[in-house]
């Protein structure tokens, strides 16, 4: 039976609407309502707003301690990319490449900080960098490197280097999976053919694997990206609250500080609005870097 | 196409998540400006009938909710009419914040704790003016509420808008048996305080003095309020406080960083104090691996369930005075207000007059630790008062320590920066002048954007 255009009409009306309108309450009247709030000197507590224009933008570029917060938002984005993509693919590709056996074990082994939440690892993290009795000191202690030992979430240049790791850790279980997705449904004749060719697994790895599994590695990455760039701040908050002394403050952590504990709550919503053109800036540069004409089969 | 559709898709699947993002920052709030009319701006006094329901908010922090839900319990027996609503918990400011947001706050409100500021409250307008209605209040035995208290409320323009209910004061800690076990001698000036550093430091092999590096206020008004009161008096406290020019590189200002300087030279600051927080600091201070810590009152009944067996607690005004000068207590205290747009005015003052009571200040001490603000609250026979407690008391009412009062606390627009700096330079890392230099010039935007 053919469908007529009203029931066409009414079918995608039903599916359509109630996502719209889900959509629109939770994301689209916060979004606007923030853009609003920007332009407002407010307490957060108070009834009463003064709308102050552009002020809180003008701010915004005065403000010292912004560029240092982008700048370290986008030490933990180029980091974290180059982290966990590293050794989500290496694992990926040692978990269906390489025929191990306990394969499975180390999938759930690899997954398993994903089902953590951040706030249990930034606490367990919090432990491992502990100066007295931490994991990293006492083991540099073991191997006889005293030297090497740090406070390392209290010194002013390695307490963002320190973020990276537990961020790398908790991210590399999904990034795994995804890319391993992608690696099993690559034709295995097309390794085969390789194999007869006399290439390398390093040039299967190249000329094959990456290639076909660039839109998962793209996802990957973009993900990351905007994971960080907008979450950053739940870990830094929870291991070192900015400190010490700004040094590991980012972008979400400032604005958390602001609207919250500066009863700023206008500045802290340009400060959101400036996160959120930062994103989709930078989404859009990487979306033109990543392209890449996909290997039709 | 499939290439195409691919893109789409995941452009689709990156916007909506950075959308979420702005979503987390811009809610909490609705947005109306018209906060329900100007639904009454309470008048009234406590005369009138005292019924129907009575909200409550209170922050559950280090000295627990013991003390609130025995007064409460009591209130709603002299009142049987009044229905108390408590809300309470330790992120409870945050939870009643779209209340107050929307005009419809709830009637009394103990300001502690994190996401509330008795000076921004007044500041919006949100606490009703009691400076009329404390005139007539009377305690029990007849005197008037006003001249009983410890430490006066805090004025703005002449007016007040709050009563301070808890009377705690900051100081140093240190484990009495442990420094009896090893002759160690309780400092009374910075010289003798540098002494037993140095001591603890080779006995122990310890860096002695360990504070929250990730909430640096802890060393702000635990060393370094009392140290500009006993240098400089209420007038350059009030001056630091205030933000006022010049009062950071005074030379009461640039001494006391001197010392503070010689505590970071000497080594006797733990090194990893800048990446801890004040739960960390004070189990390591539990631990012995420290000797000396900044902190307030409630530490004895924060940490009670972390306190080894053995240990004692002792309390010392921070000795940062110079030799031959007393040493310095500057209070801290925690105020009680009624809402301006309460909507049980009448119970709430009946609640807020109820709880000013001896029997509840002697209470608050066997519960808490802690002193309540009022005059003539004998605790030295008192058997459940924690030792240290009465010896503060004794301290207080000794004359040999020197009380010194703060005008309001630091607003956070200077406390966090200079925070910053003041970590800075407990590393080590910049020297008396740059600090102060920076405290300054924190100071200077303050000034100019106020």
């Amino acid at each position: 039976m053919v469908q007529s255009k009203k029931q066409r009409f009414l079918f995608l009306a039903f599916c359509l609407g109630p996502t719209l309108l889900v959509f629109s309450v939770i994301t689209l009247y916060p979004l606007v309502n923030g853009l609003y709030l920007s332009f407002f000197e407010w307490s957060g507590m108070s009834i009463e707003k003064t709308f102050v224009g552009l002020a809180n933008y003008e701010k915004l570029f005065n403000d010292p301690i912004i560029p240092q917060t982008i700048w370290h938002d986008y030490f933990l984005v180029v980091t974290k990319v180059i982290g966990i993509m590293v050794l989500a693919t290496y694992f990926a590709v040692a978990l269906t490449q390489f025929r191990i056996k306990e394969a499975p074990f180390y999938r759930i082994v690899f997954f398993f900080p994903n089902i953590m939440s951040v706030v249990i690892i930034g606490i367990l993290w919090q432990f491992i960098y502990n100066p007295d009795a931490g994991l990293v000191n006492s083991g540099l202690e073991a191997i006889g490197l005293e030297e090497w030992t740090q406070p390392w979430l209290g010194d002013l240049n390695w307490a963002l280097p320190s973020l990276v790791l537990p961020s790398v850790w908790a991210g590399i279980g999904l990034f795994m999976l995804l890319l391993m997705g992608g690696i099993m449904s690559v034709p295995k004749s097309l390794y085969e053919a390789a194999d007869l060719d006399g290439a390398t697994e390093w040039q299967q790895f190249w000329r094959i694997t990456v290639p076909m599994i660039w839109p998962q590695i793209r996802v990957s990455i973009i993900y990351i990206v905007i994971t960080t760039l907008n979450g950053s701040f739940i870990i830094v908050q929870i291991m070192t609250r900015g400190g010490p002394s700004s040094s590991t403050e980012v972008m979400g952590s400032y604005l958390y500080e602001q609207a919250f504990e500066q009863f700023h709550f206008g500045y802290g919503a340009a400060i959101g609005m400036m996160i959120l053109v930062l994103s989709l800036a930078t989404v859009a540069v990487l979306q033109l870097v990543l392209r890449r004409e996909r290997v039709e089969l | 196409m499939r290439g195409t559709r691919n893109r789409w898709i995941t452009s689709a699947v990156a916007s909506i998540a950075v959308l979420g993002m702005v979503a987390g920052c811009g809610s909490g709030s609705d947005g109306g400006d018209s906060g329900g009319g100007d639904g009454g701006s309470a008048g009234g006094s406590a005369g009138g009938e005292v019924s129907g329901t009575l909200e409550i908010q209170y922050f559950v922090g280090g000295y627990g909710d013991e003390w609130w839900k025995s007064v409460i319990s009591d209130f709603k027996k002299e009142y049987p009419d009044v229905t108390v609503k408590q809300h309470a918990g330790p992120n409870i400011n945050k939870e009643m914040q779209t209340r107050w947001i929307s005009g419809n706050p709830p009637d009394v409100v103990y300001i502690d704790g994190a996401g509330i500021s008795q000076t921004q409250m007044v500041d919006d307008g949100q606490l009703m003016d009691l400076t009329e209605w404390m005139k007539g209040v009377k305690l029990p035995d007849g005197t008037p509420m006003m001249d009983s208290f410890i430490v006066p409320p805090n004025e703005y323009d002449g007016k007040i808008y709050s009563l301070p209910l808890i009377f705690d004061t900051w100081g140093t800690w240190y484990d009495q048996a442990w420094f009896e076990e090893n002759g160690w001698e309780v400092p009374t000036d910075f010289p003798s305080w540098m002494d037993s550093m140095g001591r603890i430091k080779q006995d122990a092999n310890i860096a002695p003095f360990t504070t929250a590096g990730q909430y640096p206020y802890y060393f702000s008004r635990g060393v370094l309020y009392p140290a500009f009161a006993a240098e400089g008096g209420d007038e350059l406290l009030n001056a630091i406080i205030d933000g006022e020019e010049g009062a950071w590189k005074s030379d009461g200002a640039i001494a006391v960083m001197e010392r503070v300087k010689k505590m970071v030279e000497a080594g006797y600051v733990d090194p990893g104090f800048a990446g801890i927080s004040h739960t960390q600091s004070q189990s390591n201070f539990l631990q012995h691996q420290n000797a000396y810590i900044p902190v307030g009152f409630w530490l004895p009944n924060e940490m009670a369930k972390d306190t080894p067996e053995g240990f004692e607690y002792g309390f010392m005004p921070t000795p940062m005075n110079a030799e031959g000068e007393k040493q310095v207590l500057v209070p801290d205290l925690r105020s009680l207000a009624i809402a301006d747009q309460a909507e049980n005015p009448a119970a709430a003052k009946a609640f807020v007059e109820f709880a000013f009571q001896k029997k509840y200040a002697t209470q608050f001490a066997e519960m808490t630790g802690a002193l309540l603000n009022m005059q003539g609250v004998d605790l030295s026979g008192n058997k459940n008062v924690p030792g240290y407690l009465k010896q503060a008391n004794q301290l207080i009412n000794s004359g040999d320590v020197a009380i010194h009062h703060k005008q309001h606390p630091m607003s956070s627009e200077m406390e966090l920066p200079i925070g910053d700096a003041l970590v800075k330079f407990l590393l080590g890392k910049t020297t008396v002048e740059q600090f102060t230099d920076k405290a300054a010039s924190i100071a200077k935007d303050y000034r100019s954007s106020n």
